[in-house]
């Protein structure tokens, strides 16, 4: 099924609910292509539940989302080339080098991070000295930042980030703000949640989740 | 793709060695237990080491499964995986590397429980045909691929619950019953100088059977899973 051709992301008539309570009911979403939103509300109130519905893992018990026109999962849509999805959990293995988590991923994608490019970035983010170390081995902290080089080495057109500035120095933050705001220019849509408000980012669109509601502010 | 997933899977398990190994002791020492338990003569070994090795084979299988889906549903990777590659692939991925990391093994020991169990007792010296220990590698090399493909389906349907260990083997235990009863059927039909390729032929149906159609059902299970 094809919409009028529009490119960025699209949902229509969502309904999402956790554990039998309705977080969102018939809601229409509009992402468009270059731009920034961040999602914001309570705990609890579904943010991370709307940003799985919308990458796909969380079934939606009505409504579709449409990406640049075609509902995600045709394959005409690309949409599962063109996601980039940042969840809570890291999803990067213990047992692994940072080089070794990071370079599956790319290839999970056809794509190959190569090692000047890998250098890069860590060199950004001050890790360069842990690429061959084990990921069990760094902080916290350092652990968030290798996951962050994921927004750098895997092309996509779409991130979804739960929480990215959590646990990040304010370095790091000015970084991934920056990120951000480079790919939101390029043409890709980013969408994100924060709880704190982060200076320096300029967001396009706000979205405010209520508890049981199905009012969505824009 | 596909590679690129099976070659994860198995730097993963390399990493994890003691973790691999320990099924593979574990069916080991269920079969060395047997003689001390009962009786250690020959004739009575030999004739109930068909059942037990099979037995100890599905066990320790039942124990590695863990292994290979857990820990990437608990940090979040199986639904990285999930969400750039197809759920029937990345199942496929997880059996074939789950079956040469803990099944192929177990079909590479056998020959010395075969030893440890007398299955070549009283059997003529020298003549091929007669050694029994070509004939359990064979059964177990064609049943062990259908233990981890019917396992994959159990283990990734129970990953959301809590408790899963032993939902798994309430699940599973039935269906291994037809594997285990054709495999350990094969050696025996062999031991009692009886045709035993029906019974093989029905492990590799079974095998084939499992190939088809387990990696889709795994894949949309995983997929239900991190939903």
């Amino acid at each position: 099924m094809s919409e009028t051709a529009s490119f960025g992301l699209k949902g229509r008539g969502i309904t999402i609910s956790r554990s039998e309570q309705i977080l969102l009911e018939h809601v229409d979403l509009n992402f468009k292509a270059g731009t920034i939103t961040h999602l914001f509300g309570e705990n609890g109130t579904g943010k991370t539940s709307l940003m799985r519905a919308l990458a796909g893992l969380l079934p939606l018990d009505s409504g579709s989302v449409f990406w640049n026109g075609y509902e995600t999962s045709h394959p005409e849509a690309n949409f599962t080339q063109d996601l980039l999805f940042l969840a809570h959990n890291l999803a990067m293995k213990h047992e692994l080098s940072i080089t070794e988590n990071l370079q599956f991923y790319s290839a999970l994608r056809g794509q190959k991070a190569s090692k000047s490019k890998l250098l890069s970035v860590a060199n950004e983010l001050d890790i360069e000295t842990l690429l061959d170390r084990h990921f069990a081995e760094l902080s916290a902290g350092q652990q968030h930042k290798v996951s962050l080089c994921r927004l750098f080495l895997e092309k996509a057109k779409l991130w979804i980030l739960d929480e990215p500035f959590v646990n990040l120095d304010a370095r790091t933050r000015d970084w991934l703000s920056s990120q951000m705001m480079q790919f939101a220019a390029s043409g890709g849509v980013v969408i994100f949640t924060s709880h704190q408000a982060i200076e320096g980012l300029k967001i396009h669109q706000q979205i405010s989740l209520a508890h049981q509601t199905d009012e969505v502010l824009d | 793709m596909f590679f690129t997933l099976l070659k994860r899977e198995l730097m993963l398990a390399r990493r994890n060695w003691v973790a691999i190994l320990i099924p593979l002791f574990f069916f080991v020492m269920v079969v060395v237990l047997f003689p001390f338990a009962i009786s250690p003569e020959a004739e009575f070994l030999q004739k109930i080491a068909p059942g037990v090795i099979w037995v100890a084979a599905l066990l320790a299988t039942l124990l590695s499964l863990d292994l290979f889906y857990r820990s990437d549903y608990s940090d979040g990777a199986l639904e990285q995986l999930l969400l750039m590659a197809s759920p029937t692939q990345v199942a496929l991925a997880k059996i074939v590397a789950h079956w040469l990391m803990t099944g192929l093994p177990l079909v590479l020991v056998s020959p010395l429980l075969a030893g440890l169990m007398q299955l070549n007792y009283g059997l003529p010296q020298g003549i091929l045909e007669a050694n029994q220990t070509p004939i359990l590698m064979l059964s177990l090399l064609l049943g062990t691929p259908t233990l981890c493909l019917l396992g994959a389906i159990g283990i990734s349907l129970s990953l959301a619950a809590s408790r899963n260990g032993i939902l798994v083997a309430v699940m599973i235990l039935p269906l291994y019953v037809p594997i285990l009863i054709f495999g350990s059927a094969t050696i025996t039909a062999s031991l009692e100088n009886n045709g035993y390729n029906a019974q093989l032929a029905i492990l590799g149906a079974l095998l084939l059977f499992a190939l088809a159609l387990t990696p889709f059902a795994t894949g949309r299970a995983l997929k239900i899973a991190v939903s």
